[in-house]
């Protein structure tokens, strides 16, 4: 099992949470990001922990544009992952904390050890992983050389393929996801499919 | 059982951020195998995200005239960089992940995923013990996988600083009783003791200073401390 800090279900309403936030609002806002992409939601999160977390990032970095750093790595990261959020496993005040928490981990260990190795995920993770190497995978080797292989395809393609086999999602499920026509989907798919094809023959040989 | 387990502290330095990556990841590995230590472990991130994001925390900080918030060079506008962030339509999606397993002695061992990103050294072996080093470059701090082969243990000795020990396999015994997979064991120099496992074991190791062997002729292997941890 994974470790993940959002893993167990937690009552929204438990004795932690105060009055003083309005969780249910957060949530609907976090979860218009993730569902519809939605720019005016996206604001308003940003508005209401983008200088809240400024402060805090103030407390552990030295210099003003390491604290800003932080708030726009968070929020960016907030931007793009938001679909790994589950209100039915934690708060959004609970899952932009991990977020900010491990950019500043990062970063800290970035300036202190000179390594960019980027820990953090590994450590607490954002969401349970999709893949479960027993079942999906038998082969590592011929998993490895695949995935060399797909990590060789455009940005935009890797996406759907590795949605489509290693997270089984379906297009459709893929196309709300992405935010994307079912059309694009189908045609990056057939335009990945089709490149390794000719990739992996290649190497097969 | 585990019958070991991080401190409360030291859980509470994890859920801020506040540990190095070493003692980190073995919080996390320690969790993985203990629901008890989870379940804190969120009840403590809500707790702290609750705490940061209430509007008085940011009180706290305004008091401090260096960062005063009327200098508006270090404003940040946080609408423009909210629209500026959301022009991007990249979305992240989680990497797939594959395994990563150690061989030790031709025994492989699966790690678990939170050491997946960590580059691991060569291997050197001493009598029954084998020690990989994990290249974390956090400065006086060595962690390491440590493997005792069946019969194998480590001479008594003590820390100048501290030293965890978290049972990745196996099982070894001490003076102080019987060690299982999961268990969490933190030292610190007033601690002495003389793990011995039988049947071998595997261990993830951090000590921010070497062994000090402390028993009559083993006081010789005082070199070979350096080498363990």
């Amino acid at each position: 099992m994974q470790t993940n800090l959002l893993s167990t279900v937690t009552n929204a309403k438990s004795s932690q949470m105060s009055e003083k936030i309005n969780h249910p609002q957060l949530c609907e806002w976090l979860n218009a990001v993730a569902n519809s992409r939605d720019k005016k939601a996206f604001t308003l999160l940003f508005k209401f922990f983008g200088p809240k977390i400024q402060g805090i990032a103030r407390g552990k970095f030295p210099n003003e544009a390491q604290a800003s750093e932080v708030v726009q790595e968070t929020m960016s990261n907030v931007w793009r992952k938001a679909h790994l959020f589950d209100k039915d496993k934690g708060a959004a005040t609970t899952w932009v904390y991990t977020v900010m928490r491990n950019v500043t981990f990062d970063m800290l260990r970035k300036i202190k050890g000179n390594k960019e190795d980027n820990l953090s995920d590994d450590i607490w993770p954002l969401a349970e992983s999709m893949v479960s190497n027993d079942e999906s995978f038998d082969d590592h080797l011929e998993n490895k050389k695949l995935l060399t292989v797909i990590e060789k395809l455009p940005e935009a393609q890797q996406e759907v393929v590795k949605g489509f086999y290693f997270m089984e999602m379906s297009q459709e499920q893929l196309a709300e996801h992405l935010n994307l026509p079912l059309g694009t989907i189908k045609s990056r798919l057939r335009l990945a499919l089709a490149k390794l094809k000719v990739q992996l023959g290649e190497e097969n040989d | 059982m585990i019958k070991h387990h991080p401190k409360f502290e030291l859980i509470q330095a994890f859920v801020d951020g506040d540990l190095p990556a070493s003692l980190s990841a073995g919080i996390a590995m320690h969790a993985e195998m203990c629901p008890k230590c989870q379940e804190k472990i969120v009840q403590l991130t809500e707790h702290a995200a609750e705490v940061s994001f209430e509007e008085a925390f940011l009180d706290r900080f305004i008091v401090d005239d260096s960062h005063a918030v009327n200098n508006s060079n270090n404003e940040i506008d946080f609408e423009a960089m909210a629209n500026l962030v959301s022009q991007s339509d990249d979305i992240i999606m989680p990497e797939p992940t594959l395994d990563k397993s150690i061989v030790f002695n031709d025994k492989s061992y699966t790690l678990p995923k939170v050491l997946n990103n960590m580059e691991i050294g060569k291997t050197s072996h001493i009598g029954k013990l084998s020690r990989a080093r994990l290249q974390l470059n956090e400065n006086e701090i060595h962690t390491s996988l440590l493997q005792i082969e069946p019969g194998g243990g480590v001479p008594q000795h003590t820390h100048k600083g501290f030293e965890l020990t978290l049972l990745l396999d196996g099982t070894f015994h001490d003076e102080n009783g019987e060690y299982v997979k999961g268990d969490f064991i933190m030292l610190d120099g007033s601690h002495q003791h003389n793990p011995i496992s039988n049947e071998g074991c595997l261990c993830y190791t951090v000590a921010n200073d070497a062994l000090h062997f402390t028993q009559g002729i083993n006081k010789l292997l005082n070199p070979i401390g350096t080498f363990i941890y």
